[in-house]
């Protein structure tokens, strides 16, 4: 009897642990997350955070680097080089298309023809070397998509007008899809060595039925000269 | 005649006064062209270019005594262009049209196009 009891616990303990594996698994599926689907494209392309040219709390270290800044001269993007976040979700009026996967959301942009992973079921790694795209991890809350980024190196501006960052830069997204055809992004922006309060902002994607991304090589013919370094 | 300069020299261009919100290019755009003026100018295609990360129309106009001044047109990406119905062949050397978009900030003989009206009246905008 006394076995009967144990074998009987342990079955119901697997089978509760097998649930439990189960649920975890439907969880990850992309079925079982808020569908944020499909080829989205910005509704009103402003490619600066400060359109009007001011504003900006900078802090004297970015001051100085954005008065160096020329978007005719030393923009990373003349040299078609990675526009990094947020740039990649602000400046670029071509289309998205976001893939969800069981592990991943995928973020691929006709433009920069770049593409983002966000991890959904993982911690930063530790010590990472810094990238134009940084590290992104994901979590759901509720309908809303919270995209964490760090890991960035120093070579991209934040927009197109030439706002400067450091590595020290942190972006959270909000991403939520308030209607079947509009995608909201509402990006959060720190970076103490370069700002003295958070950037905020608000991007709006219209969903783009039939659409596919194509291809995009911006060396074909670029006719502007990159002088930075 | 119908292809003669309709503005030229550049002081002359500044046709229209629009703000465009519609045009755009992603290298700097803000910094090359005046996005809120824009020109209408007639010219005859010597070449376009179906190109990315842009595409370029070159075309010759002539002021009212025959000389020439080589303009050119910078458009967005080809497949931008192609969603709003542009075509690698939509324009071959020797077509006449109207070009319509913003100035260069340096009066160079330059523009980020918006739209072209054909020699029939059909226009064809750019992209966005």
């Amino acid at each position: 009897m006394r076995n009967f009891l144990i074998l009987s616990a342990m079955t119901v303990a697997a089978m509760l642990a097998l649930s439990r594996a189960a649920l975890a698994q439907e969880a990850a599926k992309p079925g079982a997350a808020p569908d944020i689907s499909g080829v989205w494209l910005v509704e009103k392309f402003e490619p600066r955070l400060f359109p009007n040219g001011g504003g900006a709390p900078f802090t004297p270290w970015a001051e100085a680097k954005f008065k160096a800044t020329d978007p005719k001269t030393n923009d990373p993007n003349l040299a078609c080089l990675p526009m990094g976040v947020p740039r990649f979700m602000i400046a670029v009026p071509y289309p998205m298309e976001i893939l969800q996967l069981p592990t991943r959301v995928v973020i691929i942009h006709e433009g920069p023809q770049v593409m983002r992973q966000v991890y959904m079921n993982r911690q930063h790694p530790k010590d990472l070397d810094p990238t134009y795209s940084g590290d992104a991890i994901g979590k759901w809350e509720g309908d809303t998509l919270v995209v964490d980024t760090i890991g960035f190196n120093d070579k991209t501006w934040l927009d197109g007008g030439g706002l400067p960052h450091s590595e020290a830069l942190h972006v959270v997204e909000r991403i939520r899809r308030v209607d079947h055809d509009t995608l909201v992004d509402d990006i959060t922006v720190e970076d103490p060595t370069a700002y003295t309060k958070p950037l905020t902002n608000r991007q709006v994607y219209k969903l783009k039925p039939g659409w596919e991304i194509q291809e995009y090589v911006c060396e074909e013919n670029n006719k502007y000269t990159y002088q930075g370094k | 005649m119908r292809n003669k300069l309709l503005a030229f020299p550049p002081t002359a261009i500044l046709l229209l006064l629009s703000i465009s919100g519609a045009a755009y290019a992603h290298h700097g755009f803000v910094s090359w062209f005046d996005m809120g003026r824009s020109v209408t100018v007639k010219g005859t295609v010597t070449s376009f270019d179906w190109t990315n990360p842009h595409s370029y129309i070159y075309f010759d106009v002539k002021d009212e005594k025959g000389a020439t001044q080589k303009w050119s047109a910078e458009l967005g990406a080809v497949a931008m262009l192609a969603r709003a119905g542009w075509r690698k062949d939509t324009l071959k050397p020797g077509d006449e049209i109207t070009l319509i978009g913003n100035p260069a900030k340096d009066s160079k003989p330059m523009m980020h196009l918006d739209k072209i009206v054909f020699a029939n009246g059909q226009e064809l905008a750019t992209a966005l």
